[in-house]
This record gives structure tokens, C-alpha cells and sequence, in this order.
């Protein structure tokens, strides 16, 4: 009786039970199966169980009920039905009864207290567990358009490459370029030499045979003054010598 | 090479460097070193030696012909241009790199391919919270537990725990 009731109050965890079972208990919302296609994914479980009165009995039941019955009937019934129960002894109170009634309540006292914070805790976990496969996923999506741009980035250098062999030739150009250039100098350069020597040595051989002709002139002079014309240009000397001083001696 | 100046292209050094990869940077700066080195001494020398002043000469050199001798050999000389070698090899190189870039490029864009479909792969999964274990097996299957391989729980090498 008491796994009939459970079945009833939990519709959400139905999903893995055999289809047709599933339909045919719940009155739920969710068509599981029922049409041609599958859904596929299947939609997310939604975020709160089906309505529960009393944590046992679902709402639908007093809904069913309601258009007969009013808002009292689901009540009536229930109390009748107990009723009943005890007073067939259909329902016998023994000592189970009483140890029913204790667990019952802590379990009630419990799950009404501490129940809020270990659903907290238990979608805590799983949540991380989520937000961990997450990360993977994005992470790895990052990789993947980094390694995309990479691969572009890669291909737009490659497009570079005529540049390097317009370096090269034009290595080549200039080294040619001024191969060519400096031959001519050199060319310019050498026979400019030769010139320059066949003009220096006649300048040189000129001033030689220059001051080689004076010398030998003054040599010979030297040589022709006797002694006789030595005194006679001294005694003219000193003639002029007197002559000047005297003029002098009058001017001043 | 007929033609006495192969065209000097002015080189773009900025974009070109723009394309080096870092790892080739050092080579790159020894070339645009050498290619400056040698564009410094072509712009040293000039591109005409000066030109010989032949009438002073005549004047000043008494050996008779000797001026006119040197004026005629030196107009009636060729200097001969340098034989370019390279040109050939470097045109030679450049369709080896244009053929391997190809290749390279081709395996680039397959390479671009396949990340591209990974990437809608990953971008069109559902969300993880929609997920049963089949379903995250079919989408990361190296998540999927090699039962034939591994018979006993937990089915991977307790070192991958």
C-alpha cells in the first residue's frame, strides 16, 4: 500500500521505468514517448516535481475529484477510508503502530528542517561537476579557433615569401652593380697614374736640369772673379759707400 | 643577363618583416645587414669615374703621341660587366618554395577543415545538463569506459582514477 502511494508521489522519477507503465499510472504533463517521433535530446526535466498535498497525495487527485465532490470530498473520503480501517480492524494498532508514528515524525522534523540545505549541497556538486565539463568544452573551443587563426596567420606569412627572393636578387644586383663600378674606377684610376707619372717625371727632370744649370753658372762665376777685379770692386764699394753716406748726411 | 642594370626593386623592409615568423627573425636581420652593408657601398661609389682631362695632358706631356696613344685604348676599352651566376639558383629556389608552400597551404586549409568541424561539433552539443551518459559518451568518446579491454570495475588503469 504504502509502495502505491510512493509511486504516486514521485512522477519525475518514472523516466527510466518502461514507457508504457509510466503513462498509464501518471497524470502528468510530460508525453513520454506517446507521439511518432522521439524527442531527441529529450527536454530537460523541469525544475520542480508535480503539486503534492500533504507530501503524499497528489493534487491532480483532488482536481478528479472536485467537479463531484467539491472542495471537501478528497477529505471526507480519506477520513472515511480511515475509519474504516480501524474500526474493521482492517488496520490493527499494535506496537508497530506507535514505532510508525515516532519514526515517522523525526523523519517529517528532519526533512523539514535540514532538507533545503542538503538539496543546496547535492546541486552544489553537481554543478561543479557541470561547470568542470563546461570549462573543458570551453576551453577546448578556444583552442580550436586560436589554432584556426594560427593556421591563417601562418598561410598569410607563407604569402610573404616573394619578398626574401626580391632581397636576394636585388643582393645580387647591387653586388653585380658594384663589381662594374669599381672596374671602371680602377681603369680610370691606372691610367690616370700613368699619366700623372710621365708628367711628374718630366717636371722633376726639368727642375734637375734647372738647378743644376744655375749652379754650374754660379760656380763659374765664382770661379771668374780673380783677385785683381776682388779689390777693385771693394775699392768701388766703399767709393759708393762714402758717396751714399755723404747724400745721406745732406737729406738728413 | 643582357642589359647592363638588373632593376634594383625597392624592398617594403617594414612589411616584410612584418611576415617574418619569430622564430626566423636572426636570419632575417642578417640579411637586411648584408643587403644594407651593400647598398651603402654601391651608393659610396660613383657611377661614372670622373672623366680624364685629356687636353692638359696633351699639352703638358712632352713625348709626342704618347696622350693620343692612351686617349684612343682608353675610349676603345669594354670593361666587361660581371657574369651574374646566382640569379639562376635563386629563381630555381624560389620555385621549390612556391611548390612546398602550396603543399603547405593546402595541408594548412585541411588542417583550418577539420578544426572548423570539431568546432561545430563542440558548438552544436547539447547542454550538459540535458545529458545521459550515452549521450556524453557519443560526444567526448574517450569518455566512453573500454569494458572489453578493462573487464573489472573501474574499467581503466587505476593510475587514470
Amino acid at each position: 500500500m504504502l509502495s502505491r502511494l510512493v509511486l504516486r508521489a514521485a512522477p519525475a522519477a518514472l523516466r527510466s521505468l518502461a514507457p508504457p507503465v509510466a503513462v498509464g499510472v501518471l497524470h502528468t504533463t510530460r508525453p513520454l514517448h506517446t507521439t511518432q517521433q522521439c524527442l531527441a535530446p529529450l527536454p530537460p526535466l523541469p525544475e520542480k516535481g508535480g503539486e503534492v498535498r500533504y507530501g503524499l497525495i497528489p493534487e491532480e487527485f483532488f482536481q478528479f475529484l472536485y467537479p463531484k465532490t467539491g472542495v471537501t470530498g478528497p477529505y471526507m473520503l480519506g477520513t472515511g477510508l480511515v475509519l474504516y480501517l480501524l474500526s474493521k480492524e482492517i488496520y490493527v494498532v499494535n506496537h508497530e503502530t506507535v514505532a510508525a508514528a515516532c519514526i515517522l515524525s523525526i523523519i517529517i522534523y528532519g526533512v523539514k528542517k535540514y532538507g533545503s540545505a542538503v538539496a543546496a549541497f547535492a546541486d552544489k556538486l553537481n554543478e561543479e561537476k557541470i561547470a568542470e565539463a563546461s570549462a573543458v568544452k570551453d576551453a577546448a573551443i578556444k583552442d580550436l579557433e586560436t589554432a584556426i587563426e594560427q593556421e591563417k596567420k601562418e598561410q598569410w606569412r607563407v604569402e610573404g615569401r616573394s619578398y626574401l627572393f626580391d632581397a636576394k636578387r636585388n643582393n645580387i644586383a647591387m653586388l653585380l652593380e658594384t663589381n662594374y663600378r669599381e672596374r671602371l674606377l680602377t681603369v680610370y684610376n691606372e691610367v690616370k697614374k700613368r699619366l700623372d707619372y710621365q708628367v711628374a717625371m718630366q717636371n722633376l727632370k726639368r727642375q734637375k736640369e734647372q738647378d743644376h744649370m744655375i749652379q754650374w753658372v754660379e760656380k763659374n762665376v765664382v770661379q771668374s772673379i780673380t783677385p785683381q777685379q776682388q779689390k777693385e770692386s771693394i775699392a768701388k764699394c766703399i767709393l759708393d759707400l762714402k758717396a751714399l753716406s755723404k747724400s745721406a748726411q745732406a737729406a738728413v | 643577363m643582357a642589359g647592363r642594370r638588373a632593376a634594383i626593386k625597392a624592398i617594403d623592409w617594414a612589411a616584410f618583416a612584418e611576415r617574418v615568423p619569430p622564430n626566423q627573425k636572426a636570419m632575417f636581420n642578417a640579411l637586411k645587414t648584408r643587403s644594407d652593408a651593400l647598398s651603402a657601398r654601391l651608393a659610396t661609389l660613383p657611377e661614372k669615374p670622373p672623366t680624364i682631362d685629356w687636353a692638359y695632358y696633351k699639352a703638358t706631356v712632352a713625348k709626342a703621341g704618347m696622350v693620343d696613344e692612351f686617349q684612343k685604348k682608353f675610349s676603345a676599352l669594354q670593361v666587361p660587366e660581371p657574369k651574374d651566376t646566382q640569379t639562376a639558383k635563386i629563381d630555381a629556389q624560389e620555385q621549390e618554395a612556391a611548390k612546398s608552400t602550396a603543399e603547405y597551404v593546402q595541408a594548412s586549409k585541411a588542417r583550418i577543415v577539420q578544426y572548423e568541424q570539431q568546432l561545430q561539433k563542440l558548438r552544436n552539443m547539447i547542454p550538459f545538463e540535458q545529458m545521459t551518459l550515452e549521450d556524453l559518451h557519443e560526444a567526448f568518446p574517450e569518455t566512453k569506459l573500454d569494458k572489453e579491454k578493462y573487464p573489472y570495475w573501474p574499467h581503466k588503469p587505476i593510475a587514470d582514477l
